[in-house]
């Protein structure tokens, strides 16, 4: 009873001890904000990576030239009851002219129509999905204006504007966020000509020929966003068709078709591998019959750039990887600040026992044992842990439920603006928290004050009752 | 001048053999005491008493249970002290023994009452303190009120008086009915009349309540309240000249 009795009281009399109850609160609710932030940036950014790639992926990485067969692919893989839908999809570098502007984009060749059912790329449009006046839920390049308006913008065409392909370009190719974070496109977004080059590749040596290259005017019909920036500034999406014959990558004469990936779309709650491994197998059987080098056939490794069936993870775990080393290494540097907590609270609790060592031998004299003592130390950092612990989620989950108020409110009172939307393709700091790395914060901060009340409490443990009482 | 005491028992209930206990101090071992020899019965009350330095405090912390000598035995109650564990040790201490030091050592942050129920506290887990709570409450409040305190109950040490810390730090020892009250130097730091209401008091307790009594001076008109004086001199005990004596 004693042992509650005193650490009630010495949390309530010894003021001293609130500075490591305010360290452990700061400390809790400073690693829960950048954990939960992180780890919400790292999830949108997941996210939007699935919602551009779509479940599996097969691919021929290094190889310009792709892989041929992907029809005879797509339709065996659409008979697997896991498969919501496949998908071919064509990626080459390609120059923009939209306007005055040039830029080297990533020029996507895709079926719009298909892509619904592989990924998030018809969620992903203004005009044809968000856009509540213009929505029309079925993606296409298709042009919506009247002829003679495209004519009117291009009067001076060589060709009929009119017979110009229509192209989706990804979001901040044409529109910018304002100071707010709002989104601003031009007037005339949607009547916008824009001229892609691309360059063929030759099938037989994978090699660009400056010959082959290919200037393809287009209307932008629609803007795409993914919330990655690196494929909402720099990408263009034309019809599969078109760029397979740009890139000289039809059928010609006996040369099949080629695609350089498929993009595969399961249906929910299937597992990733096991489908991967179906879907494994019928690329192998394929590779088989008509001779493609695929990464690994009954333990035979491929030369070169064998063709690769990939989740959607392996495919940008470039980015994925950076983002989670980027969280990894935020919470350490944040973790090890939180050790100067543990240290406060080693010296504060270190400077208690020491002011209370006559106490100690006082307590001991009526009859406390060592361990007793020691409890009451460890009781102490417990009870600091605990408390500060609590109120430190609870400052930590009320400041990332408002930090975009707060964030807010910095810029206007302050002028401090930490998040600039007009950088992040996010429009507001991410702000859900992850109840599991709750409990762990929670549970190290109190197992942290803990250990900073150990070394104390030992020294506490041990002292001499006689030579406790006689101490100055 | 001697109180009226009850007769103390033959039996023993304390006795302290061949008691030895040295401190290094630098390059030089000190030898306190040099085979004390002490036995102590139910009911007396004994004063030891020696010169500041003289080691008397040391013996009475050993036989105590607070400290441990270097050699020689502390038999309680059949018991040789020396052999027990520290936790056994430090029952003895909450359950069979109380301690008055002379600078009262209160613990500031509790109350009079609190303080005075610390023993209570210390012996009872949670549980059986909070199903106890009343009982001792009153017990602790009874004895406070014994000693002239009732009216002080929720005050904190730093607001008494010498005196009314040093009868809180009596109420403390006395709360466990301990067998055997071990008494420091209890006036060494008030005021003569503070310490003669304390040293009656303790005589009160000695006439009325049989307690069991030894307290360590090095005042020689304060020992010869006692029943039997020793002195302890150059580590040894000797039983004391009771010739009055003039000195403080």
């Amino acid at each position: 009873m004693y042992k509650l009795t005193l650490i009630l009281k010495y949390l309530r009399k010894r003021r001293i001890a609130w500075v490591s109850l305010l360290a452990v609160i700061l400390c809790t609710a400073m690693v829960l904000v950048v954990i939960s932030v992180m780890g919400g940036w790292l999830r949108m950014f997941k996210e939007g990576f699935h919602g551009a790639t779509g479940d599996i992926v097969i691919a021929r990485p290094g190889s310009l030239s792709g892989f041929p067969y992907y029809q005879e692919m797509i339709e065996r893989i659409e008979q697997l009851p896991e498969v919501n839908g496949a998908a071919p999809m064509l990626r080459s570098g390609g120059l923009m002219k939209i306007g005055g502007y040039r830029d080297v984009v990533q020029v996507v060749g895709l079926v719009p129509e298909k892509m619904g059912r592989v990924n998030g790329f018809t969620q992903s449009l203004f005009r044809q999905t968000q856009n509540a006046d213009t929505a029309t839920n079925q993606p296409s390049f298709k042009l919506p204006l009247p002829a003679d308006e495209y004519r009117a913008y291009a009067d001076r065409a060589v060709t009929d504007p009119a017979d110009w392909p229509g192209a989706i370009v990804g979001t901040y190719v044409i529109a910018r966020k304002n100071e707010k974070g709002e989104l601003e496109r031009p007037a005339a977004a949607y009547r916008l000509p824009m001229t892609i080059t691309v360059l063929g590749i030759d099938e037989e040596s994978s090699s660009v020929d400056i010959n082959n290259k290919v200037q393809r005017p287009y209307w932008v019909v629609d803007d795409s966003r993914t919330k990655i920036w690196q494929i909402d500034d720099k990408t263009i999406y034309v019809p599969f068709e078109l760029l397979q014959k740009d890139l000289r990558m039809e059928a010609f004469g006996d040369a099949p078709a080629r695609t350089n990936e498929v993009a595969i779309g399961l249906k929910p709650g299937t597992n990733l591998e096991a489908a991967r491994a179906k879907i494994r197998d019928i690329v192998i059987d394929i590779a088989k019959a008509r001779n493609l080098p695929m990464e690994e056939i009954d333990g035979v490794v491929a030369l070169g750039a064998p063709v690769k069936v990939m989740l959607w993870q392996e495919v940008n775990a470039k980015f994925i990887g950076a983002v989670e080393r980027e969280k990894v290494l935020v919470t350490m540097l944040f973790g090890i600040i939180s050790i100067v907590a543990v240290f406060l609270i080693f010296c504060i609790f270190f400077m208690i026992v020491v002011e209370k060592t006559r106490d100690i031998g006082i307590i001991k004299s009526v009859g406390a044992t060592s361990a007793g003592v020691a409890q009451v130390f460890l009781g102490y950092g417990l009870a600091i842990g605990l408390t500060g612990a609590v109120l430190g989620t609870l400052a930590g989950y009320l400041i990332v439920k408002n930090i975009n108020w707060l964030h807010e409110m910095m810029g206007t009172l302050m002028g401090v603006k930490i998040w600039d939307a007009e950088t992040y393709a996010f429009d507001t700091i991410p702000n859900t928290l992850n109840p599991n790395e709750m409990i762990v914060i929670f549970c190290v901060a109190v197992i942290a004050s803990v250990i900073g009340a150990l070394v104390p409490a030992i020294r506490a443990a041990r002292l001499n009752p006689v030579e406790a009482l006689r101490w100055e | 001048m001697p109180t009226t005491a009850p007769q103390a028992s033959t039996a023993t209930i304390l006795r302290a053999a061949g008691v030895r206990k040295s401190f290094v101090m630098g390059d030089t071992r000190i030898e306190v005491l040099k085979g004390c020899d002490l036995t102590i019965r139910p009911g007396e009350f004994i004063a030891i008493e020696g010169r500041s330095g003289s080691g008397k405090s040391t013996l009475l912390h050993i036989m105590g249970a607070l400290d441990e000598a270097d050699d020689g035995t502390i038999e309680y109650a059949g018991r040789d002290l020396a052999r027990e564990s520290s936790s056994a040790r430090a029952g003895v201490r909450n359950c069979e023994f109380g301690f008055v030091f002379q600078f009262y050592h209160l613990l500031p942050e509790l109350s009079v009452l609190e303080n005075t129920m610390l023993a209570a506290m210390i012996e009872n887990s949670w549980f059986s303190f909070r199903s106890r709570r009343a009982e001792l409450r009153d017990a602790a409040s009874a004895i406070l009120k014994s000693l002239g305190l009732e009216h002080r109950l929720k005050h904190r040490p730093a607001q008494l008086s010498g005196g009314e810390r040093q009868r809180v730090a009596i109420a403390r020892a006395l709360m466990n009915k301990p067998k055997v009250l071990f008494a420091d130097e209890p006036t060494g730091n008030l005021d003569a009349d503070t310490g003669r209401q304390i040293m009656a008091v303790l005589e009160k307790l000695h006439r009325d309540a049989g307690q069991t009594i030894i307290m360590v001076t090095h005042d020689r008109a304060l020992a010869r309240t006692a029943d039997r004086v020793l002195v302890l001199k150059d580590g040894i005990l000797k039983n004391a000249d009771r010739t009055p004596s003039t000195t403080g």
